[in-house]
């Protein structure tokens, strides 16, 4: 299902010169001259809005440029960002905090998306209505979803310092989930989470789906039960979909931010920085384009190079 | 592709005939459980959103009067549905609704004739377009973000609507979408079109939009939500009330020594609501949309 990321382009659209051959049109200057003016004002916007600055990109990160230009004259200064940032404890701490962020939220948000899609996968009463419901957190903003969790996780008598301490007998006492530096990112993993399992639960959900009845229907006939169906049958079956929903996971988790500026600012002590954090912090708040330029190439990079992997898996198999 | 989901084909599964009752209500109940501890932190935003004493929300959070609201009040929605002053929600949320607007309408627009032209144009470099857009669809807003608004400010457009309209209309994606739909029409609805010598404007606007509405719902979808809930770009980009999103609004609540809770709650239910209004309405299509996005990314 997944096999339609790159169609050859142009293969697949009418061979126009066929058509023209066959059916001359009189206005087809007038239509061609039309057909542009159909087509250029996307292109524009995107050259304008996403090529140019891609672009530019490049060429500041090679300068010492300011988002505020200062009278003094920009100056290059080859890869001197680059090596600036790669000597940087702060960027290695970032870079290792969004894996650290991708490792622990991939299991928790992929095995809880998938177990839900097992559950509505089942002869259920009201199963639309069931799946709308889980559906809710997906299209909840990330803004709100932090104001709603900000309250959970109070320290020190807020929802989850209630469970924990009723949970071991207020054995732990409670706990600065956001602001201890031991907590604060499994506390961020957490939120985010719940907000985008929804994505995920619905992508199995169409896998599970497209799995024949006849493949269970034989599994039952050899004797297998419930657990050797899900291992046997299932998960494989949804090789494919794992594939697609393990690297889109990923992709959204590196770019995290928006949850990290607004709950710990990066902080306790470095603890929830990451990539985009950093780069916004370099660029925005200290105001050093160029530096941020550096790192937002290094980001595409590690976009491209996850993109990469999923085209060569995914050819792979076909 | 919206029959993925909904055509809801019996579960392979479920076959035990023998005892069915029971097994099926212990199911019923144990989903309906999972679901309202999954759902519940919404549904505590609702009510807290009704407490107007912001002490008594923190208060209540750690037991179960979290859940109950003994005196509702709409006193929260009345202090910050404002259009000036320290907090003007009204006016961030009216702000939100225009971009959204703006953003949704021409992004469909635009994208749906550039795919057009793209599947069944006649214009030369078709195929090259194409594949530019396809190379550039993996390029992260992320780390576009800063040498755009770089660019922005030196155009004039800091803080301005168009600042965060113009950007995001027109996407790869979304064009790469509908030009997959456009794509799969049949020939002969274009040669019928082409031989009553209709412009390619007019085969368009009166052929393919009525045809491609399923695509349509979904780009128009897909974009609202990215639209409403952008964070990072409006963050940078606005510096005053003038044009500032719901989302940064909202957002301003923190980073204070106290945060006033009964505010902020009213302001994600505002946020929320909107979304809400059109999920209860569309939410096939919503499940569709998100589907489609991923088959096709």
């Amino acid at each position: 299902m997944s096999s339609q990321a790159s169609p050859m382009p142009g293969s697949a659209s009418p061979g126009p010169v066929r058509i023209a051959a066959r059916r001359p049109k009189p206005p087809i200057w007038g239509g061609r001259l039309q057909e542009l003016g159909m087509l250029l004002p996307a292109c524009i916007l995107i050259a304008l809005f996403l090529l140019l600055p891609f672009l530019s990109s490049f060429e500041i990160a090679l300068t010492n440029q300011r988002l505020i230009p200062r009278p003094v004259p920009v100056r290059f200064v080859g890869l001197g960002n680059f090596q600036q940032i790669l000597t940087d404890s702060a960027f290695w701490t970032a870079l290792w905090n969004v894996t650290r962020f991708t490792i622990m939220v991939l299991p928790i948000q992929c095995g809880f998306a998938l177990a839900i899609a097992l559950l509505l996968n089942q002869k259920l009463p009201f199963r639309n209505f069931f799946r709308g419901l889980f559906f809710l957190p997906a299209i909840t903003s990330m803004v709100v979803v932090c104001v709603i969790w900000s309250t959970l996780f109070q320290y020190p008598t807020g929802p989850f310092n209630q469970i924990v301490g009723f949970l071991t007998f207020g054995l732990v006492g409670p706990i600065d989930w956001l602001g201890d530096p031991t907590w604060a990112m499994p506390s961020i993993v957490l939120l985010s989470a719940w907000q985008a399992y929804g994505f995920q639960m619905i992508v199995y959900l169409a896998g599970l789906q497209n799995i024949s009845e006849s493949l269970y229907e034989a599994a039952e006939l050899d004797g297998a039960n419930a657990w050797q169906r899900f291992w046997h049958v299932t998960m494989p079956s949804l090789r494919q979909t794992h594939i697609f929903v393990l690297i889109i996971t990923t992709i959204q988790a590196f770019k995290l931010f928006t949850q990290v500026n607004i709950l710990t600012q990066g902080g306790p002590r470095g603890t929830t920085d990451t990539l985009v954090h950093y780069m916004f912090t370099a660029g925005f708040v200290d105001q050093r384009l160029g530096l941020a330029s550096a790192v937002a190439i290094l980001l595409f990079l590690i976009v491209l190079v996850v993109s990469l992997v999923q085209r060569f898996v995914v050819r792979d198999r076909r | 592709m919206s029959t993925v989901v909904s055509a809801s084909t019996p579960s392979p599964v479920a076959k035990v005939s023998a005892k069915p009752d029971i097994g099926a209500i212990v199911k019923f109940v144990a989903v309906l459980i999972i679901a309202l501890v999954v759902i519940s932190p919404l549904f505590l935003l609702f009510v807290a959103s009704l407490k107007p004493d912001r002490f008594q929300i923190l208060a209540d959070m750690g037991s179960f009067r979290a859940f109950w609201v003994s005196e509702p009040s709409l006193q929260n929605f009345a202090d910050i549905a404002t259009f000036s002053g320290a907090l003007p929600f009204g006016r961030y949320l009216l702000n939100s609704l225009i971009i959204l607007f703006c953003t949704v309408l021409g992004g469909v627009f635009l994208n749906s004739m550039a795919a057009f032209v793209l599947a069944w144009g006649r214009l030369p470099g078709r195929a090259v377009v194409l594949t530019g857009l396809i190379g550039l669809y993996i390029v992260p807003q992320e780390s576009i973000v800063l040498p755009l608004l770089s660019l922005v400010n030196k155009a004039g457009l800091g803080d301005s609507f168009a600042a965060q309209i113009l950007p995001w209309m027109a996407s790869p994606l979304y064009i790469f979408l509908i030009y997959q739909f456009f794509i799969q029409v049949p020939r002969d609805i274009y040669d019928a079109a082409t031989v009553d010598g209709a412009s390619p404007f007019r085969i368009y606007w009166s052929v393919f939009l009525p045809l491609s509405l399923p695509v349509l719902a979904t780009v128009a979808i897909l974009l609202g939500i990215e639209t409403w809930n952008q964070y990072l770009w409006p963050l940078m980009v606005t510096q005053t009330d003038y044009a500032r999103p719901i989302s940064v609004g909202i957002a301003s609540f923190f980073g204070h020594d106290s945060v006033y809770w009964n505010s902020a709650m009213a302001a994600s239910v505002m946020m929320m609501v909107p979304v809400l209004i059109f999920y209860l309405a569309f939410q096939k299509w919503f499940v569709s949309s998100f589907i489609s996005s991923a088959v096709k990314g």
